[in-house]
């Protein structure tokens, strides 16, 4: 075989890595020396990792689930010596074809990739791979054709563009206001602070395309006359960090950063600032606070960031994904973005599929999408078989979407009326083995902790609400702890300052709506429909089933299993003794543990 | 070794060059304790003076921020970290067994401590590290451990401790590979 022709594409995200692309990619390297090798960000199919694509003689096949166990069936039949490899070929077609739909690969076909258009596609380490896929040639269109600020942000407004944050306000409006400000210097801030729990979309694109990120910093500090800014991402993204600074030392390289950009009047430049761990710091104001150095508190506004911002100066914060929408819509115009979506909720929006669902990873539809729609064709539906019974969109700050309401398009209004938020796209996907009541609490133990504590609502509001369910999963909760808790929600929502309080009695209130039920089941009956509060459960061996091994005793955190080797009749569980942290149903492989 | 040899000796010249480098000023706060971190694993109360000493930064912010953020602790930390994700897709697929598998193989009991009694691992809960397909996923050092049952995290963390010569205090459910190998698979 001639391998000088052969491309192999690996994904190595974080995800990938954490998968073991690294191993694979060595492996890969030994079997293929003389093939080149493409590292490239996260394709999206998570549940996929590790993900390798390999292009020989005019045909390309992409492999999902690549261990090194499988790599010899690929390396067979590249030499010829062994049909495809089963199972773990997602799609296989001529390069210069698009893919066909095949039933693993319908994960992708059924999106449509804007802000996500170069990730896994090419090398986020490469200035060369990035402009080779139109890469800076909206800000050198802006630059090159004279285009005012003002016409940039008219653009931005034809394509109705809003904040991919959560809120969704109107990006061009945002961006208005700023531009009017009075004052020489103004600030740019690409708000990376992806705190939600259960959403990883800024992580991808920080990961998989940041020249993408910095262009959309570019055109919006064209727009707003910025020339200074502040890429804040977490600390917890190392990856994106590294590949973030490497795109900004090439961009400087190159002229597209700094002084004098492409030879034109405007110049800036930017810093990034770490995050240190703080989800309130998702707020605007807390954000700015603590780029200065303060604890990331918010303030009361007006002023406005975009009037009065980091240092006192105009600024406006827009998220990565935001950003990472304005090289495409100055491409391609205002208005083929607005003829994606729905009348108020235009172009298409990043989510990150996990929990339950089949196939989960970062996927980026159109809106007006039903969220039936999204966890079926794209998501593959219930990963166990088992009935799903909810989506959680938005994360602390959101909701609990029931089953019955699958129908909803994926719209901001639409959303809204569910009590959920669009949120930043954070998705976690339930099935009837969750408990929404753990899940409330789990939030609130969340934003309790997060809470900075500057308005006593949030600070003790949040935690009278978490006592209140930490009661009631505990099974000593009574029914007027039902009233207690839709009493003190609107008290929380209307006496906290910013976004954190305000969105803080969400979950609750979403999940009281929806699953009631699973409340007083909780409350009256004592019983966890779900099987996860650990007071209203048991563990017990179900001796029949039993083998014996022994397994569950060795497990067992607090010995409360006893019984005599390959003697099932004498094995069981002193009820006593176990926490029921389940951990020897999880080991048990004739699943002789009953939990109830 | 004990818990009291994991004290950092702090280096003076460092933490003067740091603020040489990063600055001096209120917003050099926050980077200025990342580094400290980053070097000794958390925040000792020298270098902290050091800080103060050198910018202006006064000992009220300072301190006011290290407690603010998640990411920073005040107390020292296990030879090698582990961090189990606590995010959403994680805490519905059952990070709490992770955790409680983790403390029982390192024999932790106080639910206030979260390092070992021989300082080998330290334990800690960290909100969403961006994972969310793999859950729950826990990292050690800088290496992810993806789809995780409580039992695949007591084996990872033996054969971890064995590559690096440290020695696990608990009781380990250990040594039954191929009973539950299927657990196994999901890293194999």
């Amino acid at each position: 075989m001639s391998e000088q022709a052969m491309v192999i594409t690996i994904g190595e995200g974080t995800c990938g890595i954490a998968a073991g692309a690294k191993e694979v990619t060595e492996l890969l390297v030994k079997r293929f020396p003389a093939a080149v090798i493409r590292h490239v960000g996260c394709l999206g199919m998570c549940h996929q990792e590790v993900m390798v694509e390999i292009a020989h003689n005019g045909w390309s096949t992409l492999y999902g689930n690549v261990t090194k166990k499988n790599i010899p069936k690929i390396v067979r039949y590249y030499q010829g010596a062994a049909p495809q490899p089963d199972g773990i070929v997602i799609r296989s077609h001529p390069t210069d074809q698009p893919a066909p739909e095949t039933e693993k690969n319908s994960y992708l076909t059924r999106q449509t990739r804007i802000a996500l258009r170069n990730v896994g596609q090419l090398d986020p380490t490469s200035l060369e791979q990035y402009r080779s896929r139109n890469g800076y040639q909206a800000i050198e269109k802006i630059i090159r054709s004279g285009m005012t600020p003002e016409q940039v942000i008219e653009e931005v407004k034809i394509s109705n563009l809003r904040g991919r944050g959560g809120a969704g306000f109107p990006t061009a409006i945002k961006w208005g206001f700023a531009r009017s400000a009075p004052g020489d210097l103004k600030y740019l801030v690409c708000n990376g602070d992806e705190g939600d729990p259960g959403a990883f979309m800024d992580r991808s694109l920080l990961e998989g395309d940041p020249h993408n990120v910095l262009e959309g910093m570019l055109i919006a500090a064209y727009a707003i006359g910025a020339s200074k800014g502040y890429a804040y991402i977490r600390a917890e993204y190392p990856l994106a960090v590294e590949y973030f600074g490497k795109a900004m030392a090439d961009a400087r390289q190159a002229g597209y950063l700094g002084k004098h950009i492409l030879g034109s009047d405007f110049s800036f430049d930017l810093k990034i600032k770490e995050g240190a761990g703080a989800f309130v710091c998702g707020e605007e104001t807390a954000l700015l606070a603590s780029i200065e150095g303060q604890r990331g508190m918010p303030r009361i506004r007006p002023p406005f960031p975009a009037i009065k911002g980091v240092f006192g100066k105009p600024t406006v914060i827009n998220n990565v994904e935001t950003l990472s929408n304005l090289a495409w819509i100055i491409n391609n115009g205002g208005a083929a973005y607005a003829a994606i979506g729905t009348e108020k909720s235009k172009g298409t929006k990043v989510f990150a599929l996990a929990g339950a669902v089949a196939r989960g990873g970062l996927v980026e539809i159109p809106m007006g999408m039903s969220i039936r729609q999204l966890l079926e064709e794209i998501g593959g539906g219930s990963k166990s078989g088992r009935p799903l019974k909810a989506v959680q969109l938005g994360g602390p700050s959101g909701g609990c979407i029931p089953a019955s309401m699958f129908d909803t398009p994926i719209e901001y209004e639409a959303i809204n009326a569910t009590g959920a938020i669009m949120g930043s796209g954070g998705m976690v996907v339930m099935d009837e083995k969750a408990c929404m009541v753990d899940l409330a609490r789990y939030f609130l133990e969340f934003t309790q902790l997060e809470s900075c504590g500057k308005c006593t609502f949030c600070r003790i509001g949040t935690l009278r609400m978490k006592e209140l369910l930490n009661k009631i999963c505990a099974g000593e909760g009574e029914m007027s702890d039902l009233d207690l808790l839709a009493e003190l929600a609107p008290q929380i929502k209307t006496a906290s300052l910013c976004g954190l309080g305000q969105t803080a009695p969400n979950p609750v209130l979403t999940t009281l709506d929806y699953f009631r039920d699973e409340y007083i089941a909780h409350i009256k009956d004592k019983r966890c429909p779900g099987g996860v509060c650990k007071a209203l459960i048991t563990h017990t061996i179900i001796q029949k089933e039993c083998t014996g091994c022994s397994i569950c005793e060795r497990y067992c955190p607090v010995d409360a299993i006893e019984g005599t080797l390959k003697k099932p009749e004498t094995w069981v569980i002193d009820q006593q003794v176990c926490i029921n942290c389940g951990m020897c149903a999880e080991v048990c492989n004739p699943e002789a543990i009953l939990v109830q | 070794m004990s818990k009291q040899s994991l004290e950092a000796k702090v280096e003076p010249e460092l933490i003067r060059q740091w603020i040489q480098e990063i600055g001096s000023d209120s917003s050099a706060a926050v980077p200025l304790l990342q580094s400290i971190q980053k070097k000794y694993g958390y925040l000792p109360r020298k270098a902290m003076d050091l800080v103060v000493a050198g910018t202006e930064i006064n000992a009220s912010q300072l301190y006011g921020v290290a407690t603010f953020y998640a990411q920073f602790r005040l107390t020292p930390v296990g030879r090698h970290l582990i961090k189990v994700c606590h995010g959403t897709a994680c805490h519905v697929s059952g990070a709490d067994r992770v955790n409680t598998s983790l403390r029982h193989i390192l024999g932790i009991t106080d639910e206030a401590e979260d390092t070992a009694d021989n300082g080998s691992y330290t334990v800690e809960n960290v909100a969403c590290i961006g994972c969310c397909s793999l859950a729950p996923v826990m990292v050690v050092g800088t290496e992810a451990f993806p789809n995780l049952k409580g039992a695949d995290a007591q084996r990872f963390l033996s054969k971890h401790a064995a590559s690096v010569g440290e020695h696990l205090p608990g009781k380990s459910g250990d040594g039954d590979a191929v009973e539950s190998g299927s657990a196994m698979e999901a890293h194999a």
